[in-house]
């Protein structure tokens, strides 16, 4: 069956009252879920789960899939207007996009992130839709030397997001690096710094160490100022993108689907990668890279973009092999399987309702997400006008709450203020926080694909320079390193 | 498909005794209910995230003890360290007071021998009810230079050229040690590539990235019947039924100690009074009574151990299987 015979039958499928509602509801679900801190999709979907028993198997799978996207769409709200990400692959909006909504443009933040998100997850649907085969059979070759190369280039790009000193900056990845090192080694699964305890045997939950060193930080750095009686009183200007906001934007938005889908197939990647991927991006490539961190809007455009692509990206692997790549689309596999389905290389010929139903419900999903996420700006952006003394609270609270509900650790929470603490310190000594939790959002898989390739290698490091595709990248890591360098000189 | 058809198969034969036996478990469990108990949810704790075959087998058994029960079931994943953080909190922190349940599996005695440090035991966990058992199975590739070997010529390989033989493995697991196994009593060595699961091993074998895999039937089975994989030996004391054609890997490589199998079971936290535990169980094995839950089962490419099934001897032999892991364990210098 061609795509566009598959399209028909899919939308053919999709086109129910019963399907349509399931859809829309999965939007409207997935954004309350991106909205509020600490429940990702994860946790949404792993709740849902049971109730889509009683579901038909498409019915199913298109609310799980359109909670998944929805959820990106939502992430960015309290990212933007709080600056508590609402989730992981939202954190990186926090840095300009809370930077935007302080100087009062919060609904042009907001906009430019759901119109960004519609791009991406429309783009990435249509590029799923005529390739999703070819790219699955490429995707499963890309092995552990491959996946080093993509995270190599990602840490040197975060060493040219780096504000202000370098040596902060080198000093604040190694911070990272050293976090994320806590917990079971990958390798030998012996326990590394966990001092006997069981918690850190865990590891550092990431949310946590997000929400506290952004959430908490900013209450922090709020409540020692002289308190205003509102955040931005009556600075709330222009509740949409202006002209030279769509001008900045569009490229990013472009760049950062493209990103995002490659990201979204790379096993182990998926949104949260994508989102701090394309922002490094965008700083790296922009020719005022000193707006970023002060309310460039690019920064918000790009992630935003970036999040949704990976999404789809993701869920190529997962219907066309049945192989998931994160948490999320493993759950996914999981709730095929509960109902009767099984994933593979034969699921696309053998259950075509199934798989193109999916996928035209995605671009049906994006339009609700659309038209849902856009009335919603003006609202949200509402409430900036709540007085701090209601506000901080409500922050905290939340930050708790969401720190909670993602493993339902206590100890999670004592992470969450430590962190929180340790931010505001580091804010005060003039440390920039990105790159320590970029840092700690990329170590994990740094090192595995490290280690394993040097494991499957009987010639030690040599392998990274046999494999073609890794020995390209990491040429260019040189090339991009050796530019650092000679710009550091000339300054 | 051919799987697909005998897994149809099989459940349809399993089905029919336990058609009659469905109405009397209702009456049965209504005997054994407590008077004050439960009055609120009970929280069914899965010490793996969701959507894996733990989750799974999990969320499916609280619909079926709903079901036979009327009591409401709430699953909960308390993740965390490959499953250390969940089986910690059961055995520490749970009130053993009837309402939390843990469903897990016997990967909890490695953690409670080599990683609890003496801060929890295995017997801090009493099992109440067995679930299935899903044995580890060796996947080679179907394309390259191992395409079409058997177990044995591949490690034959592993043993003449040392250190070329690609072996995904999931480090300080069941992975590893039969690899173990395998290396010391062959003389074999692999080159070992560690994966945070089997399944991500599988899709690396897939991929052309390693030459040989180790992971459950529901994992591959995907990819299996596209050809892109091929099962090869199966850890378990005797074939599966749905794969025939695969011998056990005692078959494969002569003697009778690669058995590896997960099994799953649900326990209550020591403490547990004896009306609740009695309860919850009998809960249980209504619902593993229920045909439409067997049948979900096998779907997922389980067995069930005759050694468990019947309630008198689960526990016993429950203990028996845990010894033997202690002994491997000591064996090997892991457990002194």
């Amino acid at each position: 069956m061609d795509a566009f015979g598959g399209l028909l039958t899919g939308f053919g499928v999709i086109l129910t009252p019963e399907n349509l509602y399931l859809c829309f509801l999965g939007s409207l679900i997935g954004t309350l879920v991106g909205v509020l801190p600490g429940v990702g999709p994860l946790a949404a979907l792993a709740l849902l789960l049971p109730i889509t028993f009683t579901l038909t198997p498409v019915g199913g799978m298109v609310m799980l899939a359109s909670i998944f996207y929805g959820a990106m769409y939502g992430g960015s709200t309290t990212s933007i207007l709080l600056n508590i990400p609402g989730e992981a692959a939202s954190v990186v909006t926090c840095l300009d996009g809370h930077q935007m909504a302080k100087q009062g443009r919060a609904g042009a933040a907001l906009g430019i992130a759901a119109i960004g998100s519609f791009v991406a997850g429309t783009l990435g649907v249509i590029v799923m839709t005529f390739f999703a085969p070819a790219i699955a059979a490429v995707a499963i070759r890309f092995g552990p030397p491959e996946n080093f190369a993509v995270m190599v280039l990602g840490v040197i790009c975060t060493l040219y997001m780096i504000a202000g000193s370098l040596v902060k900056g080198v000093l604040m990845v190694a911070l990272g690096f050293l976090t994320a090192a806590i917990g079971i080694d990958v390798v030998n699964g012996r326990e590394r710094f966990t001092f006997g305890s069981i918690d850190l045997s865990a590891g550092i939950e990431l949310l946590a160490v997000v929400i506290g060193l952004f959430g908490v930080t900013e209450v922090l750095n709020n409540v020692e100022r002289v308190v205003k009686s509102t955040v931005v009183t009556d600075r709330i200007r222009g509740l949409w993108p202006t002209l030279a906001d769509w001008r900045a934007s569009w490229r990013p938005m472009l760049r950062g689907s493209g990103l995002g889908f490659f990201l979204g197939l790379v096993p182990g990647g998926g949104p949260v990668t994508a989102s701090f991927m394309s922002y490094a991006l965008e700083k790296r490539i922009s020719a005022h890279p000193e707006r970023f961190g002060n309310g460039a809007i690019e920064g918000v455009a790009g992630p935003e973009s970036a999040n949704n692509a990976a999404v789809a990206g993701s869920i190529i692997p997962v219907l066309s092999l049945g192989i998931p790549g994160n948490p999320v689309t493993a759950l996914l596999l999981g709730a095929l399987v509960i109902h009767g389905v099984q994933p593979g290389p034969l699921f696309i010929t053998q259950r075509p309702d199934l798989f193109w139903g999916i996928v035209a419900s995605m671009y049906v999903g994006n339009v609700f997400l659309l038209l849902l996420n856009l009335p919603l700006v003006g609202l949200w952006a509402q409430l900036l006008r709540i007085p701090y003394r209601v506000l901080f609270p409500v922050v905290l609270l939340l930050s708790v709450v969401g720190t909670y509900s993602a493993n339902k650790n206590v100890f999670d929470l004592w992470v969450m203020l430590g962190f929180g603490l340790l931010g505001y310190v580091l804010h005060k000594l003039a440390y920039d926080l990105a790159p320590f939790v970029i840092a700690l959002v990329l170590a994990p898989l740094l090192e595995q694909s490290l280690r394993q390739s040097l494991a499957m290698s009987p010639d030690g490091a040599m392998i990274f320079l046999q494999r073609p595709g890794t020995a390209l990248m990491l040429t260019a890591c040189a090339v991009l390193v050796a530019l650092m360098f000679r710009r550091t000189k000339k300054s | 498909m051919k799987s697909v058809i005998a897994v149809a198969l099989l459940s349809a034969l399993l089905a029919t005794p336990a058609v009659a036996q469905g109405a009397d478990a209702k009456a049965e469990l209504g005997k054994v209910k407590p008077k004050d108990f439960p009055t609120g949810p009970i929280e069914y704790t899965v010490v793996y995230p969701a959507g894996g075959g733990m989750d799974v087998t999990a969320r499916l058994l609280a619909k079926h003890v709903e079901k036979w029960s009327g009591d409401k079931i709430v699953v909960n994943n308390r993740t965390g360290g490959a499953g250390m953080v969940g089986h910690a909190y059961l055995a520490t922190q749970a009130k053993p007071d009837g309402y939390t349940v843990g469903v897990i599996a016997n990967l909890m005695w490695g953690d409670a021998m080599l990683r609890a440090q003496g801060r929890w035991a295995y017997t801090d966990l009493e099992p109440i009810g067995y679930l299935n058992s899903d044995p580890l199975i060796w996947v080679g590739p179907t394309d390259g230079p191992y395409k079409g070997m058997s177990v044995k010529q591949i490690v034959q390989i592993a043993k003449d050229k040392p250190n070329t033989v690609r072996a995904a493995t999931v480090p300080g697991s069941m992975w590893d040690y039969i690899l173990d196994q395998v290396e010391a009593n062959s003389g074999a060595k692999f080159l070992r590539v560690p994966f945070q699961g089997g399944g991500a091993g599988i899709n690396a074998l897939a991929g052309g990235n390693v030459d040989i895999a180790q992971g459950f039937f529901s994992e591959f089975r995907g990819l299996a019947d596209a050809g892109k994989v091929a099962p090869l030996g199966v850890a378990a004391p005797e074939r599966l039924s749905f794969l025939k054609d695969t011998p056990t890997m005692n078959e494969a490589l002569g003697g009778n100690e690669y058995q590896w199998i997960i099994i799953r079971f649900a326990v209550v936290p020591k403490g547990t009074p004896a009306d609740r535990k009695a309860y919850l169980g009998a809960a249980v094995q209504a619902a593993m009574k229920d045909p439409e839950l067997v049948a979900e089962y096998l779907k997922a490419g389980v067995y069930f151990d005759p050694k468990l099934t019947d309630p008198a001897r689960m526990e016993a032999n429950l203990k028996a299987y845990a010894d033997a892991e202690r002994e491997f364990y000591q064996k090997t210098g892991r457990l002194k």
